[in-house]
């Protein structure tokens, strides 16, 4: 049979093949490969073939079976090409993602990242993505973030802006992070708050996703049962997979995603990809909070650092300055005895010395004298007394503090528990340190002379409006009405040791202060003292961070 | 006649404000230690006592307490060397202060006062 084409030559020319072009002219030399890739499909080598078969002696007629094999073959090659390129997207996906996750210990920068890998055509390509974040301290799962277009208009605006910018999907959630994190945040705010489950409602189909740590694939959120009406009017879409965040067996979060805009149903591989990109962003969002928490703590530390520090050169300043006075003190006194008698007597001798007495001149003298001397030394004491002046901006809780180390032994004598519950946030007052602790100490032996055979005290700070008020409760017998308006006036004392001075005292004191001072007991229940400090306008200022004390 | 007692560790001193009180037409005794004065108050009535917050050996706060705890309408005048008083709330008990002078005018006066003020 003479054949109609050029399959049986080893080597033809370019007019011989109307396929080969000038691209693949190798082929032209290449018999086998040229076979391969075009005689197979060529209609006039099929019809060489349908020729060959009539002949009983031939093989031909096996070819069409290992063509048919041949060409099935090579679509499932083909097919499976694309599935490997597609997860080789996936991996190198993963990969950008996990990198910015790893490397990010910023909670918002690592949820943007996770979002938008979840909506970006690049990543998962889903049209909407939703975080809901565990509040631990609410006790709430609640609305954190959401991606996406809002609505369908929005959607073809994104979309195209995306499509203009063409990001790599890092570029992309940093750009996010940057510029529009806060905007978006706003966007969805509503919704969000609406989305917000207590984590005792564990019924709920949120709730309940991330207590069984097991994701769920919703077809209709209308038919579902353990959803409130308003959410899923709220997310205006029947299909939604939910994947649970768990890290280490806590329970972090509840990423959502659904197809809003194009209604596209969701796959079981979006939902496998979901699950398995869920576990590093767990993780990443505990490092990330923990890392935020501990940085606060940091920041917490050192500022306390650095007060303590200012604070020890302040008592340290003082004393230098308080030995000054002291030795000044002590130089006034010994001088200021003689001079009073110098000039006291040199007085009660001018008296009785007539006024044409030749010595009154000189007693005169003596009278000035002294009198100019005294004068120097008040000046003296006046200087060294302004050195360390008592009545400045301070700290309550330090003043509490040292007022409470001090009478540790007190406490211990005493068998007495005593506990702090100080706000550390209050800004410091003006106020005579020095008649304040004394007040303090005052009301505290108070306490501890009520309670010989021990008990407790807790000592409060807070702030109440523009009011910082001090509490000191104690687990005394308490006292009765009368016992309470008698406290107060001088000299008054139901206790048979101790004056009874200290609190009537301490009413004066703080009346100079413009502070109140009540007291609230029954007896056989203890007794409140209460302290409340106005805040100014000034301390407003200077805020809870300021030194005290200048 | 109104019988003041002056509390003061110097001996020139109680004799200075005594010369001067009596000048004024006050009975004046005097004591040079805290016990020496509580042994005076216990024995005799006094309208007003002078005292010297800072004295060798003890405090005049003490004394203060001690006098104010027995005999609480008594007036008190604390006489300072200077303004330390201030330090010691104690010494808030005082019905005045008066720093320590040779010219005697405000202690006086402070004596008339509280003197006036008890009637």
């Amino acid at each position: 049979m003479e054949p109609s084409c050029c399959w049986h030559k080893e080597q033809i020319g370019p007019e011989e093949c109307p396929f080969i072009r000038d691209a693949n002219a190798d082929l032209l030399l290449n018999r086998k490969n040229r076979v391969l890739q075009y005689c197979l499909e060529c209609p006039r080598f099929m019809e060489d073939v349908r020729r060959l078969r009539k002949d009983p002696d031939s093989l031909a007629e096996i070819l069409p079976y290992l063509m048919e094999d041949l060409q099935e073959l090579r679509i499932r090659n083909r097919l499976l090409n694309g599935q490997v390129e597609v997860r080789n997207r996936e991996i190198k996906f993963l990969h950008e993602v996990s990198l910015v996750l790893q490397t990010s210990m910023d909670v918002d920068e690592v949820i943007a990242m996770a979002l938008t890998a979840v909506t970006a055509g690049e990543g998962f390509g889903l049209n909407r993505a939703i975080l809901l974040l565990v509040d631990k301290e609410r006790q709430n799962l609640k609305g954190h973030f959401a991606v996406g277009p809002r609505r369908r208009e929005d959607a073809a605006r994104i979309w195209k802006e995306l499509e203009e910018k063409n990001h790599s999907l890092r570029e992309l959630a940093q750009t996010f992070f940057e510029m529009k994190m806060s905007a978006e945040k706003a966007r969805f705010q509503d919704l969000l708050e609406k989305l917000s489950v207590p984590l005792s409602r564990s019924n709920h189909l949120f709730v309940r996703t991330l207590n069984e740590q097991k994701s769920s694939h919703v077809q209709d959120l209308y038919m579902e049962p353990d959803i409130d009406p308003g959410q899923v009017e709220a997310l205006e879409v029947h299909e939604m997979i939910l994947v649970p965040l768990i890290s280490r067996n806590r329970r972090i979060g509840l990423l959502m995603a659904d197809n809003i805009i194009n209604g596209q149903p969701i796959t079981t591989d979006d939902l496998h990809s979901l699950e398995t990109f869920a576990l590093p962003v767990s993780f990443a969002i505990e490092r990330a909070a923990l890392y935020e928490r501990l940085q606060e703590e940091l920041t917490k530390l050192t500022d306390a650092n650095r007060r303590l520090k200012e604070q020890q050169e302040i008592i340290l300043r003082m004393e230098k300055m308080a030995l000054v006075g002291k030795i000044t003190s002590n130089i006034a006194h010994s001088i200021r005895n003689p001079l009073t008698i110098i000039g006291g007597f040199a007085r009660t001798l001018i008296k009785n010395t007539p006024p044409d007495d030749s010595k009154r001149h000189y007693i005169e003298s003596i009278i000035g004298e002294a009198k100019r001397l005294e004068e120097v030394l008040q000046e003296v004491l006046n200087y060294s007394e302004s050195l360390h002046p008592t009545f400045d901006l301070w700290d309550v809780n330090q003043l509490i503090t040292g007022v409470y180390v001090a009478l540790q032994d007190d406490f211990e004598r005493n068998g007495m528990e005593c506990r702090l519950d100080l706000d550390s946030t209050l800004p410091p007052v003006r106020l005579d340190y020095k008649k304040m602790t004394y007040c303090l100490r005052s009301i505290i032996n108070n306490s501890l002379e009520a309670m010989p055979r021990g008990g407790t005290l807790e000592i409060r700070t807070l702030r109440s409006d523009d009011e910082l008020l001090i509490l000191l409760s104690d687990s005394g017998p308490g006292m009765g009405p009368e016992t309470i308006k008698g406290i107060t006036s001088p000299f008054f004392s139901t206790k048979d040791i101790g004056s009874g001075l200290g609190l009537s005292l301490c009413a004066r004191i703080l009346e100079g202060h413009g502070a109140g001072f009540t007291i609230r007991s029954t007896e056989g229940r203890g007794s409140t003292f209460q302290i409340s400090l106005k805040l100014s306008m000034e301390e407003e200022q200077h805020g809870p961070l300021a030194g005290s004390g200048r | 006649m109104a019988r003041l007692l002056v509390v003061d560790d110097e001996r020139e001193i109680r004799r200075l404000y005594a010369d001067e009180l009596e000048d004024q037409g006050y009975e004046v005794e005097t004591a040079g230690t805290g016990a020496e004065a509580a042994q005076l108050l216990e024995n005799r009535e006094f309208d007003l006592v002078v005292l010297d917050i800072q004295m060798r050996g003890e405090s005049g706060l003490q004394i203060l307490q001690n006098i104010i705890q027995e005999r609480k309408e008594m007036p008190v005048i604390l006489c300072t060397a200077f303004g330390s008083y201030k330090e010691d709330f104690s010494s808030w008990l005082a019905d005045a202060y008066v720093v320590k002078s040779s010219d005697l005018t405000e202690l006086k006066q402070e004596i008339r006062r509280l003197l006036e003020k008890r009637k």
